[in-house]
């Protein structure tokens, strides 16, 4: 075992690595040792299989600290102790050990699951029976003060050997249970590391495998672009002589025409322009989502610009019978933007709104200086020169946009309603435009309720090109 | 398993799988309960509030046979719900054999195969094939109404290679002659494996009978045990002939 590696479930069930250290808690260990030495008065140590003292309730007796004064004391405890760590209580035993003393020690083997884990000495206690002192005593410090060492061996524990045995036993049942409930909770954790690990693994397993399916569809996606930019291309160019030749016709070019016949190669060429409308759309969309479109971003006043597209649309407006107006006020501050895309933004957007509103309706065009919305998380101060944007807003009075579409419309394709029979035509391509251009310049775009009834497309551009927020 | 030469001991891992509330865990206890206390370990029921068993029972048989090997077999319960599917792999691994213990209800019948594919599928992610896998299928839960018959139980078997067995866990019917047909499977290809009887003296039949003896049943003969099984009994009684 590696430490810091959790150990496996084989390791800690079929092997015989299990150490009384890693079940039991030094420090509580102690404690439960110093409850039976109050309660029995027998000193009680208990040591691992190594030799590492875990649980100390053994205060020194005072004959010990006196005998150690002398030289040759030290020497006949230090063969005790010597005595003690090498008596072998076998694998689930006991073995006694006597010291020149007279007092007496008891080893008792710590098992659990049928191996030895560790000793516990209970000891030195002298014999209850014990009435006369031992010799030797007298024989190994000839020089010390007998009448003390007598008094201070009086003071020793006194124990009967059958009730040391009894309170081992006590002990050992005492310990079997902790030792018990300490393998448990090992081997619970474990199994949840090692659980957690492996849950871990096939999560990591599934993901690479989701990573590899997003990579694939990505490139196909590419392709799907690649493609789509292909044949927008090789429609336009037939289609551009298709429109030009049904406008000389039409135009008497090639001579007089009967009314129906003008009349069919107008329709021709309307509907020309109309696919032709429609596939550079799709060209644009390809080329944005493809990344290929690039923004060339220069100062930009938004305020002309909104004036030049409500002039451009205002024909359509009318044609509508729909007002269309601009509130652009003078402090309008300029924006680093790529000035052709933004206009087609507005166009689309501008165009779009008068398409939903019914007669009698009115669009308005507006923008002013705001913010980022950096999603309230605060530290204004340190933002709001990165974060200073332009808002531009078409609110329109149709028909509104229900709740559920609010996100949906920017979709390429997407189209509330798209019955056969809806009344409004297009591609469904003029918001998803919107939103990569303006995606493009790092700006968000989203929609509102118009009051009392309507829709308001908010476009925000930050006015700087790097930005913060992403 | 695993084997410590230095202190002569070899340990067996069984493993109890099943779909869930098939009654391993109860095996585990009616087999605890059959044990001589002297041999068996503390049953260990690794378990939280919500599940009856999140992890696994382990319960520890220690024998010792003539030869001066002892061996500990480790039996383990899987948990049957289908979420710790992580945790069935971990407990299944480094099996040296397996009990499969199928709900006899007819109702529980696809859930019983789909444990099955599941433990292959187990086996499998550890490197094992279930072919080579010593493996009893037990039919518990006898006693229940809307049961599989004995008769189709007994025809089925019949017809598959390996040892099936009939019980009631509450009750301890068939519980010790199933994990007794179980051992004596994965001892014999252990022993195939690793020439057991040669390096240790211990004979398969004397060890078995030592089993039978500490799990209260020394009193029957090997062949009244093993007879218990329903099908696949040739295996039991000869494993020569399979191979």
């Amino acid at each position: 075992m590696t430490t810091g590696e959790p150990r496996t479930l084989d390791e800690l069930t079929l092997g015989d690595s299990l150490t009384l250290q890693e079940l039991v808690d030094s420090t509580a260990l102690s404690e439960m040792a110093m409850g039976f030495y109050d309660l029995f008065r027998v000193p009680l140590r208990i040591f691992s299989e190594s030799g590492q003292l875990l649980g100390d309730a053994a205060p020194q007796p005072g004959l010990h600290a006196y005998l150690a004064e002398f030289s040759a004391g030290r020497t006949a405890l230090n063969e005790t102790v010597a005595a003690v760590k090498s008596a072998d209580p076998g694998a689930d035993g006991e073995a006694g050990v006597s010291c020149f003393t007279g007092a007496q020690y008891h080893v008792v083997a710590i098992s659990y699951d049928g191996r030895r884990l560790g000793r516990m000495v209970l000891g030195p206690f002298l014999a209850a029976s014990l009435k006369v002192l031992p010799d030797a005593l007298q024989t190994v410090i000839p020089e010390g003060d007998d009448g003390k060492a007598k008094e201070l061996l009086s003071k020793m524990s006194r124990a009967r050997p059958e009730t040391v045995s009894q309170i081992a036993r006590h002990l050992k049942s005492t310990l079997d249970l902790i030792l018990f409930s300490g393998h448990k909770a090992l081997l619970t954790s474990n199994m949840h590391l090692a659980s957690v690990r492996e849950s871990f693994r096939e999560l990591q397993d599934k993901n690479d495998k989701l990573q590899e399916a997003y990579d694939r569809l990505k490139e196909l996606d590419r392709l799907k672009s690649n493609f789509l930019a292909t044949v927008s291309h090789e429609l336009r160019t037939p289609l551009t002589s298709i429109i030009g030749y049904s406008e000389m016709l039409s135009e008497g070019i090639a001579g007089d025409m009967t009314d129906e016949q003008t009349e069919f190669v107008r329709t021709i060429h309307e509907k020309g322009e109309q696919l032709l409308e429609l596939i550079s759309s799709l060209l644009d969309l390809s080329k944005l989502e493809s990344g290929t479109l690039q923004m060339r971003r220069l100062e930009v006043n938004i305020g002309g610009v909104i004036k030049d597209v409500v002039a451009t649309l205002t024909p359509t407006a009318i044609k509508k019978n729909v007002r269309l107006k601009q509130e652009v006020g003078d402090d309008l501050p300029s924006l680093s933007a790529d000035g052709p895309r933004l206009r087609q933004v507005l166009v689309n957007l501008t165009e779009n709104a008068i398409k939903f509103t019914p007669a009698n309706g009115v669009v308005v065009v507006s923008a002013k200086a705001t913010e980022m919305d950096s999603d309230g998380d605060g530290g204004h101060v340190l933002f709001a020169t990165m974060t200073a944007a332009v808002e531009m807003r078409v609110a329109d009075s149709g028909i509104g946009i229900p709740d559920a579409e609010k996100t949906k419309i920017f979709d390429a394709f997407y189209q509330i309603d798209s019955s056969s029979t809806r009344e409004a035509q297009g591609t469904g391509l003029g918001l998803s435009i919107v939103k990569r251009l303006v995606d493009g310049h790092g700006g968000t775009v989203k929609v509102e309720d118009n009051q009392p009834e309507g829709a308001v497309i908010v476009v925000t551009i930050p006015r700087k090109a790097a930005t913060v927020v992403d | 398993m695993q084997l410590d030469f230095t202190a002569r001991e070899l340990t067996i891992k069984l493993v109890y799988y099943g779909p869930a509330l098939s009654g391993k865990t109860t095996n585990l206890q009616a087999l605890h309960a059959a044990a001589d206390p002297g041999s068996s370990g503390r049953l260990m029921t690794l378990e939280t509030k919500d599940d009856r068993t999140l992890f696994f029972d382990l319960l520890p048989l220690t024998f010792k046979g003539k030869g001066d090997l002892s061996v500990r077999l480790k039996v383990f319960t899987v948990p049957g719900q289908v979420i710790h599917g992580a945790t069935r792999r971990l407990v299944v691994q480094g099996a040296d054999g397996v009990a499969f213990i199928a709900d006899s209800q007819n109702a529980e019948t696809q859930h019983n195969a789909e444990a099955f594919l599941d433990l292959r599928e187990n086996l499998k992610a550890n490197g094992f094939s279930l072919s080579q896998m010593p493996l009893i299928i037990q039919f518990n839960k006898r006693d229940m109404q809307d049961v599989r018959t004995d008769e189709e139980l007994g025809k089925l078997a019949s017809q598959g290679k390996e040892p099936v067995y009939l019980a009631v866990a509450t009750w301890g019917d068939g519980v010790v002659e199933s994990f007794m047909g179980l051992l004596k499977l994965t001892w014999d290809a252990l022993d195939s494996q690793h020439r057991l009887a040669d390096k240790f003296g211990l004979e398969s039949n004397e060890f078995m009978q030592e089993v039978a003896s500490q799990l209260g049943m020394g009193d029957r003969s090997m062949d009244n045990i093993f007879d218990a099984a329903v099908g696949g009994k040739q295996k039991v009684l000869n494993p020569g002939v399979s191979k």
